[in-house]
């Protein structure tokens, strides 16, 4: 549900309380009627009222937010409270023995029940999915420590929690794993796997399994061993001889062309992994090509002199955004760009206010003076995040903004939670978001 | 003479039921067969297909050159040799969605709204496809019993009839609901609704035609309930009438599950989506069968929780004795029919799941270690919940049967091994955590709690507390027997052992599972199921062998079940409503920004997974609402008039067949 719309479960339940409230309202009537000495105006009356209050609160319930229901629906379930406690008081106080119907105590334990259930699925971590970009889009020239990075993030995704399988757009992570030692025993453990890369072509195993060099695997169409009969778009420049490259290329675009002894199916002659430049996951060449450098780079952290995948030119990703989209290709900082031009690009100037940034004067959203508000909202006691730094408040404002929504001051309310997008992690760089975190964090209101 | 020549045909209603077991489980009888048969069937299919298209063609191109037709790729089929099914190109290829082919309402998501109409057309579908096969049984049951005990003969008989007029109210409202479903795909996702009508246009009208059928036989059936019901021949005959009635329901349902499969696991299309003319490639899709059998035996399930709950709800309304024993009697049928479909169900699930892991191993990972592994857990608490609630329900059945003392005394050590197995049931494999958290405890995993997350504890916890649950209904079929054949001892030894040897068995696979590596580990659940289903049937075999000759300690004392046994049912019913919901939402939310799994992208606004939370939100919601329209069809079925309970105590106090001896 979008933040302004109501929430189903909670309207549906306002109207589960009026039904409730009319049913006893029938319930003392009947019981009432047949018996001569009790007060059936009295009774009518206090129930009849308990009708109203809870089509009153039923209403106000379809005029509020589904945050907003949140909160109020305590109120009607301390009026079904009062109302049970009412009905208790009139069966005793008039000394009728009959008890309230099966009908409501069946339909009290199955909603008891059933929006238990819906409380525990509240109580477990959440974790929205958003759809991969299309295409990853760069903007300005990027360093090879930049473009390892992307493929980090193409096979981890940006966001990462603590003790959580981190999943990119690649989803390699669901079945490899990457440290030594590490292994989940569904596909190879890819520690080494640069320097392994270059001595499997060299393997019998490799030249002549499951099939030799040179012959065509069905599903792919990838000839095997023949880096210069790679299909074009993701072909490499330079000598046709077979590299530790393309053996990591073709791994990632025909899986079956080598299977590693005891991860494959029908005696290791078929690869369960997917075909990685097809649907679902369909890396383009700039992010194929971002993966083979990481892969190539991670196991010497900072250095990249086995890297032999060339750094791409803006050309290269050029061609590569999807037309159809009619320019509206999904962002991606890297790091090199200016903050403002890494603010601009982001968006945030429709909301924000930001100092320093030209046209920035957005008022949907708080103006960031964030040198200044930034340390009260961490002492704010509504704040219930975990920063203790202005930085570390403008990350989490940035990867998580509804950890803490910020008070309207001339409104005198929240600004509404859930408009400023969650997906920030999955279209910045590590050295983007570094860049954005430490100008946000010094900005102040001009004049100050 | 005329009867006893009929007597001869009572083979008929076994030989028709056997039909429809087979039917079912095509699918597993199309495994075992040869692929080698198979693939020369799906070989002369193609060719007999492109034959008749390239006449087609050559008839209308004629005198203007060769015909042109496109070959292309099946994204799932294989020949012989591996390599991708070629077929002629028949159809468009799938859109690239944008803006203009998904249209929203002001008040909610689209993709809320379609949810809500599935699922609700879902849960009344399924109840309306699962009545039959009760009413089928319990008719048959009834027919067979009627020599030898004619009461009971015409309560088994009242029950079905009964079942049917409240089936028949539900039946018109899944056939609104199904209206409403098909107007919200209509007009909230047009672009994806066109692609798959293009796709499913040869059997679109089928379905529907279908629909006639069913209904055709389903009100010759009820409303020709008392004509048929004195005459044995039409007796038969109106018995057999309800084994067309499941075949076309079943028919029915396959047709509709071929959609949920093909978006999930396509087959039939080429990369870009394009229909290559064999539209049985597109129904029988690698999921359709085990998505099949699951639903039947989740039907039954769902459709004993219904029926369950009906009958509590009356048993707790009831005013007179007699009438509080005919509905804790149909409580007990319900809840023996939906604990016989409860039992194999996770093994249709664990079929489903391999044929998941067998089209994408990165969907079955998704599945089980990916983003939707948390709704694996709240399965796993389900699912618990389900055991307790059975056993709840058969530990206070127990109660009222006399004779039940001797065997009282071991629920407490049942409720036992039930409350050790859930927790490791439950227990998550990884959990989110802080940081420091991570650090405190050393990794992401627990030293010692985290060897309870992994499969090889899971499936020891469920493979118990399924094992339990049958030994504790084999005390409840033995409580008010006293054995008297000779070989009780002998019986009993056997039994011992058998269940014993299981829980030991059990446990030793499981532990041994921690030596292996993950891929071997995976099939030693295979002789763990197989030591389930030995003490199922094995142990039920001797129990009841042994109920030979023996002496009753009395009669169940129906109408006497206790209020927790009561709301146990009511459990049961609660949670198959929103355990069914839960899964439904997993198998169609595994498809992640897909419409149809890697041809046709979903674009639309709502191409994001929900958070755990917001589904539970939903699947609550959606289990509500449906109880309130399950409340409103029960009480517009009783509009049609009441009979009148036949108060015939004490014959009229029936016990089931399986009770008596």
């Amino acid at each position: 549900m979008l933040p302004e719309q109501q929430d189903i479960l909670w309207t549906f339940v306002t109207l589960l309380f009026t039904v409730f409230s009319i049913l006893v309202f029938i319930n003392v009537i009947k019981n009432c009627r047949a018996r001569p000495g009790v007060n059936a105006q009295k009774w009518g009356i206090v129930f009849g009222a308990f009708i109203l209050l809870s089509l009153y609160q039923t209403n106000e319930m379809f005029s509020l937010n589904q945050q907003e229901q949140l909160g109020y629906v305590g109120n009607q379930v301390l009026t079904v409270f009062f109302i049970l406690l009412t009905w208790g008081i009139f069966f005793k106080g008039e000394n009728i023995e009959s008890q309230s119907p099966p009908l409501i105590r069946v339909a009290f334990f199955y909603s008891t029940i059933s929006i238990l259930l819906a409380g525990y699925t509240n109580w477990l971590p959440q974790q929205r999915s958003d759809p991969p970009p299309k295409a990853v889009a760069f903007t300005g020239e990027v360093t090879m420590e930049e473009y390892a990075d992307m493929g980090k993030v193409i096979v981890f995704g940006a966001k990462q929690v603590a003790g959580q399988k981190s999943i990119g757009k690649g989803q390699c992570p669901l079945c490899h794993t990457f440290d030594p030692g590490d292994n989940i025993g569904r596909c190879p453990n890819l520690f080494g796997v640069e320097e392994r890369s270059h001595t499997r072509i060299k393997e019998d195993r490799y030249l002549n399994s499951p099939i030799a060099i040179g012959e065509k695997d069905g599903p792919s169409g990838i000839i095997k061993g023949k880096p210069d009969e790679i299909p074009e778009e993701y072909r490499r420049d330079g000598s046709p001889d077979l590299i530790g490259e393309d053996y990591l290329r073709e791994s990632l675009m025909c899986p079956s062309c080598y299977v590693v002894v005891s991860y494959g199916k029908a005696g290791d002659t078929v690869s369960p992994m997917p075909l990685i430049h097809k649907p679902p996951i369909s890396l383009s060449k700039f992010e194929l090509n971002s993966v083979i450098t990481w892969l190539q780079a991670k196991d010497t952290p900072g250095e990249f002199s086995k890297v032999t995948v060339p750094l791409p030119s803006p050309d290269d990703t050029a061609s590569e955004e999807p037309a159809v989209d009619g320019g509206e290709a999904p962002i991606f900082a890297t790091g090199t760009e200016t903050p403002e031009e890494i603010v601009n690009l982001m968006g945030c100037p429709l909301c924000h206010t930001i100092p320093g940034v030209e046209g920035a004067v957005g008022e949907l959203g708080p103006k960031l003076h964030e040198k200044i508000n930034a340390p009260n909202r961490i002492k704010d006691a509504r704040y219930e995040g975990s920063a203790k730094t202005t930085q570390e408040y403008v990350r989490e404002s940035i990867l998580n903004p509804s950890a803490y929504v910020v008070m309207n001051e001339e409104e005198g309310e929240l600004f509404p939670d859930g408009v400023m997008p969650a997906d920030f992690g999955s279209k910045l760089s590590i050295n983007a978001l570094n860049k954005l975190v430490e100008f946000i964090s010094n900005t102040e209101e001009s004049g100050s | 003479m005329f009867s006893t020549k009929f007597k001869k045909l009572q083979a008929l209603p076994f030989a028709m039921f056997l039909a429809l077991t087979v039917f079912a489980v095509n699918g597993l009888m199309a495994d075992v067969a040869s692929a080698k048969e198979v693939f020369a069937e799906q070989a002369f299919a193609e060719q007999a297909f492109a034959k008749e298209v390239l006449a087609e063609e050559g008839a209308e191109g004629e005198g203007e050159g060769e015909p042109a037709i496109e070959w292309s790729q099946d994204v799932f089929y294989k020949d012989w040799e591996g390599n991708p099914l070629k077929g002629p190109v028949s159809g468009a290829p799938a859109p690239d969605l944008g803006p203009n082919d998904y249209n929203k309402y002001d008040f909610a998501p689209s993709r809320i709204l379609l949810w809500v109409a599935n699922q609700q057309h879902l849960y009344f579908g399924s109840f309306v496809l699962a009545v039959p096969i009760f009413c089928m049984l319990i008719e048959f049951i009834g027919i067979r019993t009627k020599e030898s005990d004619p009461v009971l003969s015409e309560k088994y008989d009242r029950l079905a009839h009964d079942l049917m007029k409240i089936s028949l109210t539900a039946y018109s409202w899944t056939a609104i609901l199904g209206g409403v479903l098909l107007f919200t795909f209509i007009t909230l996702f047009p672009g994806f609704f066109k692609y798959m009508a293009g796709i499913f246009r040869p059997v679109m009208h089928v379905y529907a035609l279908m629909f006639l059928a069913e209904s055709g036989v389903l009100y010759v059936y009820y409303y020709g309930w008392d004509r048929m019901k004195d005459d044995q021949f039409l007796k038969w005959i109106h018995c057999s009438l309800s084994v067309l009635l499941n075949l076309i329901g079943t028919v029915l349902m396959y047709l509709a599950n071929s959609w949920a499969t093909f978006m999930q696991a396509p087959g039939g299309i080429d990369e870009q989506g394009r229909f290559l003319g064999n539209i049985w490639h597109v129904i029988h899709s690698t999921l359709w069968n085990p998505v099949g059998v699951h639903r039947i035996l989740g039907n039954i399930v769902f459709g004993g929780g219904i029926v369950g709950a009906y009958a509590a709800y009356h048993y707790l309304s009831a005013k007179t004795p007699e009438e509080k024993a005919h509905y804790d009697w149909v409580c007990y049928i319900a809840m023996f029919i939906a604990i016989f479909g409860l039992i194999p169900l996770p093994f249709a699930g664990y079929w489903l799941m391999k044929e998941v892991y067998a089209f994408r191993q990165q969907m079955g990972i998704t599945l089980m270690g990916g983003i939707m592994a948390w709704l694996f857990i709240i399965q796993a608490v389900m699912i618990g919940l389900l055991f307790f609630g059975a056993n709840s329900y058969l530990h206070n059945s127990m109660a009222r049967v006399r004779g039940s003392h001797r065997y009282m005394k071991y629920c407490k050590y049942m409720v036992l091994v039930l409350i050790v197995c859930f927790t490791a049931w439950m227990t998550p494999h990884t959990i989110v955590m802080t940081p420091a958290e991570l650090k405190a405890m050393g990794g992401a995993q627990h030293p010692v709690v985290g060897h309870f997350g992994v499969m090889s504890a899971k499936n020891t916890a469920v493979n118990l507390m399924i094992t339990t649950t049958i030994f504790c209904f084999l005390l409840y079929q033995r409580a008010n027997k006293k054995i008297t054949v000779k070989w009780a001892y002998i019986g009993n030894c056997w039994l011992t052992a058998i269940f014993v040897g299981a829980a030991c068995n059990i446990v030793y696979l499981g532990v041994y599972g921690y030596f292996l590596p993950a891929n071997q580990r995976v099939g030693l659940s295979v002789p763990q199921v197989t030591t389930t289903l030995t003490t199922l049937f094995a142990g039920t075999a001797i129990n009841i062998s042994m109920f030979k000759d023996s002496e009753s300690y009395g009669d169940i004392e129906w109408g006497t079940q206790s209020r927790v046994g009561t709301y146990a049912i009511f459990l049961l019913a609660i949670s198959f409503t929103w355990l069914m919901g839960l899964m439904g939402y997993i198998r169609s939310a595994v498809r992640l920004f897909w419409h149809v799994t890697e041809v046709l992208r979903d674009n639309g606004p709502d191409a994001y997974t929900l958070t755990i939370g917001e589904a539970g939100k939903m699947l609550t919601f959606n289990a509500l609402f449906v109880w309130v329209q399950f409340g409103i069809v029960f009480w517009v079925g009783s509009l049609t008039g009441k009979k009148k309970v036949e108060s015939a105590a004490p014959q009229g106090v029936p016990v089931p067949a399986q009770q008596q001896q």
